[in-house]
């Protein structure tokens, strides 16, 4: 053995030896980490089929990436640059031992050095558009608007750098190897041959020597590379493979998971002694959850959909996950530490990181500000977009059901929406008593259950009409109901409502962390409607839609959920209601984030337009999956909005910016949020007014004009002027 | 009340003179409403605890208080409600007693319960109309928060009936009051609680909204910060604290902390008066306990008439000054 | 120091209500729940631990079996114990006879302070507290907007928002303070403290426990009888006038007629 392949093989497995023992100290680290965290849900890791399909459509394929098309496939190109470098890499440490080295069959192929060749040359292309795209929306440039606003930028640099550095030092053993005559390919590698005439005036020696070094060179810097991304947020490249098979399908969205604690379900009745009641602790979260940390790239995508975000609040779900995965990792050695003498042995800085409160003030050194945690709308745009499959939703709920039902710390005014739900049965605390009051204008009678004094409904009943709080207490959404009733009573179809046996679905409760108020009205409802026998269910509201399709399953109630713009799509296409008259006019259609990004419901509202005569739609910039949150979902309608501007408002906004004459949504939550924020834009005697209804009412202007010119509630005795009564 | 005594007694609340203004002092109107009923159950007679100016009998007498009985000891004023239990215990131990009518308010409940447990008697509070009847007064009374409506006997020693304001009309029955004056010697348990100081409401501006008796609340209608001006003083007419809308905070016409609502401050006042308030869901999940709500607003369709007990259909700005005026003329 | 704070499971407000047929409430046919002004006498008493107060608390109530529920709503949010005074004979008792068992609960169990709601929200007999006082000879503070406990010199003051002046009351201990719902949001127990509520003890009497004969209870022993029940008309929406000028006096008219002005 020469001197030269002595030194390569000695430095070159040294440096390997060191890196692999630096690498493999940290994994274990993460490791032991991940099994202290909770484990998951029983089933989750099964699968295999859908998994297989999701990885190979999202890793390799990079589905998600690509909806960002420059940047997307300059990510595309990375990674697959980064297998086929991946054959580099088996060369160079082929010739540390052999000189000439050849990967076997294909080795010596002039198509392979071409392609690895072209492929070296794109990734440093890429590598290219990268930093253009981070110079150009640099956070110092573009402020919150940047998606890479807080993302940890010196690491992005680092390894920007880092893969420059493999692809040159690559090309340059290569070059000199043309030179020595030990290159395995005598064509095709046309960047080496390029890089070999430049080192040609070195000589034989002087390129002998390049080789040795070279190869040395390429191989640390793979190394250091391996070292570097287990230490930073490039953990992402191994981690994502594993986070994404393991996701929830097909996404994160629905159904909120029942509270567990040890892979258990707690039970509410009788909770066990030491059962976690949501994430009071990072180590509280399960290893899928620290997998999930593990996984982010930081790239933002979340953060720049995100309706609390782009209003001037703290939250960023981007940050979010980023806070906890730093408070995660740098908590590890205090996690870790054998016992309290070890811990006590600690840098204070660790002890410090170890006591940290999860929720808390700046002040109280907390790792996530309340303000941050209360500030999401639950609308799901970020699980939309994380090209990762995190689930950001389940984590801030996850967060939420700690300080609710452990520390009782949450915002006041969510709190008189409890108690109503608890003594009302409604969030505006009016009671059973006032929600039938919806049906009093109507021409004709809305049966309720009992009213013919069975307990049970009747066979001829086709669907039970479930209400809602709004449907059947807010002014706006009266309307709808009305509409909807109309329209039924119309098409034929025989319906009930449960009158004041119905309560609220619980869904706000649930998104607030109030899992067992939620599970004491679920249950409730699940009773009655099991008492009375329903079976196919129509609501109005997204929310109780998705309760009741989604969650009720969990506290044992199945049934046949639809959304009125779905039965009503249907009756329009089977030809029992006919939009004949034409509806002049210009109108919008919001999606609501629980009708359409939570349940993909985006057709048939869409279809019901469509039929009507004379509608001109206009979409909005954000619409279908990337639809702007209204600002009401995750309980956020009963708190108060004080930070930035109003979500509703902002959505507003853009929606006007289309100049309708209509803004139609589909859920009432929507409709209020949008006609409080229509109404703040037009002020108080526009010059155009601008309506926001449901698009049932739309569809009812068109069946039956008549009906629809519904006039306002009568006040309850006709005015007389003052000087004629009696005081 | 097998051998009923001729006197039905009222214990009169007065509100004692205002040198400031030369306003002399006067009997509340609930006590004078109350000899209406003490009329129609037998002959009336007032007891008053504390100086009985002239003024004050001669309301007495007019409203047909035959009997004023006068207590006046440092004790009454310088206690809670005990020395007017000895009080009121010391006049029906004179044998002519057959009823006793209070106030059915906070301090009137708490002497009628007491003396309800000293004569051994039944007690009857928030009668909203009271008659007479065979074997004793027939009360009405409004029960569970108002949605029911029970009428009741006392079966049992004197009757004590603790009677809403409004149950019955003020009118005048005038007699020539005479004034006894009745000395009582005060247990002492009835002295347990002293009052220590006593600050005047006036000093401390207008009560804390969520606090407040009374709130006076501008939504959208009142039209700019300016415009609460007149909201202010019929608040301050009554006494109250000043509400607004989200629609007036979001403007910023009134401070945040002063909204009303599903997002803001819950109040239950005895009343409120919506002015220019359109009356949403959201608006009312704040103040649906209200007792008595009075709203105006130039929409006759607004649904916050559909809650008000008086409505008005008309102009904020030309009737609340309008109002103000017409409180200030009736207490001239 | 033993503070005792009386507590009631009342018909939940915005439920439907019926009555018996022995004029009655029929308390098994609505949701109950914890007077929602009691929670306010709860709350303080809560408070003046938190505050440093050496004392035990111990909440009161007498009621149905289904009034533990009105304990265990109390105990979740803080304090140590429940007593839940429960009989056949009590049933159709008016405020005397509750007073009387009360006052007989709370010379068995012991108090310092007794702690009330300003009413209760069903029969809005705010005078039970009251009687009380009158029953066990103790000093009493009604309507209370705050509190402050001098356990050195064994003495409790309030302070009372009355219809003209603010007044600062002192009574000495043992006395009974009822407080209104301006004292101070009452706190929404975690799950955790629930689930602790429903470990704390709770004892049950009967009268036999208390010495009190069942004769001197119940509708029997009533100092009032109820004679009919019927639904009041519900409210109506009042009156709307539309203002030709002569509105303000209407307005007027009314606000005097309701003794606001
Ligand atoms: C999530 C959410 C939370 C909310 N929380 C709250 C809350 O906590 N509190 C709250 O109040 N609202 C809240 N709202 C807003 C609520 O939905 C209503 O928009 C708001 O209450 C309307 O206020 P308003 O009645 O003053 O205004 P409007 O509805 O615009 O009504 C103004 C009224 O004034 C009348 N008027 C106009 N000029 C005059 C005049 N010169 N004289 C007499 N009358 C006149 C008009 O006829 C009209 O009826 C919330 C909304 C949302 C979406
Ligand atoms: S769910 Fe919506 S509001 Fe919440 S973090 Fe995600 S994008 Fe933001
Ligand atoms: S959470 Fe997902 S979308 Fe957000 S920055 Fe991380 S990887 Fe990107």
């Amino acid at each position: 053995m020469t001197r030269g392949m002595t030194f390569r093989l000695l430095v070159g497995l040294l440096v390997t030896a060191a890196a692999l023992a630096l690498a493999g100290r940290r994994l274990h680290v993460l490791y032991r980490l991940g099994r202290l965290a909770q484990p998951v849900a029983p089933g989750r890791t099964t699968g295999a089929a859908a998994v297989l399909r999701a990885e190979v459509v999202e890793v390799l394929g990079q589905r998600r990436l690509l909806r960002w098309t420059l940047p997307g496939l300059a990510h595309l190109l990375t990674f697959w640059g980064f297998l086929l470098l991946g054959l580099t890499i088996v060369e160079g440490y082929g010739a540390l031992f052999v000189r000439d080295f050849a990967l076997p069959v294909v080795g010596r192929q002039a198509w392979l050095g071409a392609l690895e060749d072209t492929v070296a040359l794109l990734t440093l292309a890429s590598v290219v558009v990268f930093a253009a795209i981070r110079l150009r929306h640099a956070p110092a440039r573009e402020g919150r608007r940047s998606r890479f606003f807080g993302s940890h930028l010196d690491g992005a640099w680092l390894i920007l750098f880092m893969i420059t550095n493999v692809v040159w030092t690559l090309l340059l053993y290569r070059g000199a190897q043309v030179n020595t005559g030990y290159f395995p390919f005598r064509s095709g590698a046309y960047a080496s041959e390029a890089v070999a005439r430049l080192l040609e005036p070195l000589g034989e020696r002087g390129n002998t020597v390049v080789e040795h070094v070279g190869v040395v060179l390429a191989v640390t810097v793979v190394m250091v590379f391996l070292v570097l991304v287990v230490h930073s947020k490039h953990l992402h490249i191994g981690a994502a493979v594993a986070n994404v098979a393991l996701a929830r399908r097909p996404r994160a969205l629905g159904a909120l998971q029942p509270v567990r604690s040890g892979g258990r379900e707690v039970d509410f009745e009788d909770p066990g002694e030491d059962d976690l009641m949501g994430v009071g602790k990072v180590e509280d979260l399960t290893w899928k959850g620290l997998l999930d940390l593990a996984s982010c790239t930081e790239c933002g995508r979340c953060q720049s959909q995100c309706p609390a975000w782009n209003t001037g609040k703290p939250l960023s779900p981007k940050l979010f996950v980023m806070g906890l995965r730093d408070h995660a990792l740098a908590k590890a050695p205090y996690l870790l530490a054998a016992d309290d003498a070890a811990r006590a042995a600690l840098p204070d800085a660790a002890r410090a990181e170890g006591e940290r409160p999860l929720v808390g003030t700046a002040q109280e050194n907390g790792v996530i500000d309340p303000d941050v945690l209360w500030s999401c709308t639950t609308c799901g745009a970020c699980v939309e977009q994380c090209p990762v499959d995190i689930e950001h939703v389940d984590h801030v709920v996850d967060l939420r059901r700690h300080q609710m039902l452990m520390e009782s710390a949450f915002p006041e005014e969510a709190g008189i929406m409890l108690r109503n739900l608890e003594h009302a049965g409604d969030p505006w605390g009016r009671g059973g008593g006032h929600r039938l009051e919806w049906a009093e204008p109507l021409p004709f009678e809305v049966r309720v259950l009992g009213d013919d004094g069975a307990d049970r409904l009747p066979d001829d009943v086709e669907y039970l009409f479930w209400v809602g709080c709004a449907g059947a207490l807010d002014d706006a959404a009266q309307r709808t109901t009305r509409a909807v009733a109309t329209l039924l009573h119309e098409a034929g179809v025989s319906f009930m409502t449960l009158g004041g046996a119905e309560t609220c679905t619980g869904d706000a409760a649930r998104r607030a962390g109030n899992e067992f108020l939620f599970r004491m009205l679920a249950q409730a409802n699940v009773e009655t409607l099991d008492a009375v026998g329903a079976r196919r269910i129509v609501v109005t509201c997204a929310h109780c839609f998705n309760a009741l399709a989604n969650e009720y399953p969990q506290v044992g109630g199945h049934y046949e959920v639809v959304h009125h713009t779905q039965l009503l799509a249907d009756l329009v296409a089977s030809g029992r209601l006919t939009p004949v008259t034409p509806v002049e006019t210009t109108l919008t259609y919001h999606d609501a984030c629980y009708l359409g990004r939570h349940n993909r419901i985006f057709a048939p509202p869409r279809e019901l337009l469509g039929a009507v005569p004379g509608v001109r739609l206009a979409e909005p910039p954000r619409t279908r999956e990337r639809s702007f949150c209204c600002g009401a979902g995750g309980a956020r309608m009963w708190m108060d909005e004080t930070i930035g501007t109003r979500i509703g408002h902002e959505r507003a906004r853009e929606l006007l910016e289309l100049s309708p004459d209509v803004v139609t949504a589909a859920c009432p939550f929507c409709i209020l949020m949008l006609g409080d924020g229509v109404a703040a834009h037009l002020g108080p005697e526009p010059a155009r007014p601008v309506e926001v209804t449901d698009v049932a009412e739309i569809l009812l202007r068109s069946v039956l004009p008549a009906r629809a010119a519904e006039p306002a509630p009568e006040p309850a005795e006709p005015a007389e002027p003052a000087g004629g009564t009696t005081p | 009340m097998s051998d009923p005594a001729p006197q039905v007694l009222v214990l009169v609340e007065t509100v004692p003179a205002d040198p400031a203004t030369g306003r002399p002092a006067t009997v509340r109107r609930p006590s004078l409403e109350q000899l209406t009923v003490a009329r129609r159950l037998g002959t009336p007679a007032a007891l008053v605890c504390g100086p009985a100016d002239d003024d004050v009998v001669a309301v007495l007498g007019r409203h047909g208080a035959a009997t004023v009985y006068v207590v006046d000891a440092p004790e009454v004023g310088g206690y809670l409600v005990g020395p007017k239990v000895d009080a009121v215990t010391a006049v029906v131990a004179r044998g002519d007693v057959g009823c006793v009518l209070v106030t059915s308010n906070a301090e009137g409940k708490e002497v009628g319960g007491r003396v309800a447990v000293r004569l051994g008697s039944g007690i009857v509070t928030d009668a909203v109309d009271v008659q007479a009847g065979d074997g004793g007064p027939v009360v009405t009374q409004a029960v569970v928060a108002g949605q029911w409506l029970a009428t009741s006997q006392v079966v049992r020693g004197v009757p004590v009936i603790a009677v809403r304001p409004n149950a019955a009309p003020v009118e005048p029955a005038p007699v020539q009051a005479v004034v006894e004056k009745v000395d009582v010697t005060f247990a002492p348990a009835s002295l347990g609680a002293r009052v220590v100081t006593r600050t005047p409401r006036a000093a401390t501006g207008r009560p804390e909204l969520t606090a407040a008796p009374v709130v006076v609340a501008g939504g959208r209608g009142v039209g700019s910060a300016e415009g609460f001006a007149v909201v202010e003083a019929l608040a301050d007419a009554l006494g109250g604290a000043v509400g607004a809308s989200r629609a007036a905070t979001d403007e910023s016409w009134y401070g945040h902390q002063f909204q009303i609502g599903q997002t803001g401050k819950t109040v239950a006042p005895a009343l409120y008066v919506a002015a220019g308030i359109s009356g949403a869901i959201q608006h009312r999940a704040g103040m649906q306990s209200a007792r008595t709500v009075v709203a105006v607003n130039k929409d006759a369709k607004a649904p916050i008439f559909a809650l008000a007990d008086l409505g008005v259909v008309g102009d904020l700005h030309t009737l609340l000054p309008q109002v103000v005026a017409e409180i200030a003329r009736r207490r001239a | 120091m033993h503070v005792v704070v009386l507590v009631k499971h009342v018909p939940e407000p915005t439920a439907t209500w019926s009555f018996a047929d022995d004029l009655t409430l029929d308390r098994a046919a609505v949701e109950g729940r914890l007077s929602e002004l009691d929670e306010y006498a709860v709350e303080q008493a809560v408070r003046l631990v938190e505050s440093g107060l050496d004392a035990r608390v111990t909440y009161l109530t007498l009621g149905p079996a289904k009034a533990v529920e009105g304990l265990r709503k109390a105990l979740s949010m803080g304090g140590d114990d429940g007593v839940h005074v429960v009989d056949p004979a009590v049933h159709g008792s008016d405020a005397l006879a509750t007073s009387l068992v009360l006052a007989k609960a709370l010379q068995h169990i012991g108090f310092d302070l007794v702690l009330a709601g300003m009413a209760s929200t069903d029969a809005e007999m705010s005078v039970v507290p009251a009687m009380l006082a009158e029953r066990l000879g103790v000093p009493q503070v009604t309507f209370g907007g705050d509190l402050a406990v001098d356990a050195a010199a064994g003495t409790v003051t309030v302070h009372r928002d009355g219809d003209d002046a603010t007044e600062e009351v002192v009574a000495a201990l043992p006395a009974v303070v009822s407080l209104t719902d301006r004292t101070g949001q009452p706190r929404y127990p975690s799950f955790k403290a629930i689930m602790a509520g429903k470990k704390k003890p709770v004892q049950t009497l009967t009268l036999a426990d208390l010495g009190v004969a069942p004769e001197q209870v119940g509708a029997a022993a009533a100092g009032v009888v109820v004679r009919s029940v019927s639904v009041r008309p519900p409210k109506q929406a009042g009156q709307v006038v539309v203002d030709d000028g002569t509105a303000a006096a209407v307005v007027a008219d009314f606000l005097v007629a309701r003794g606001f002005a």
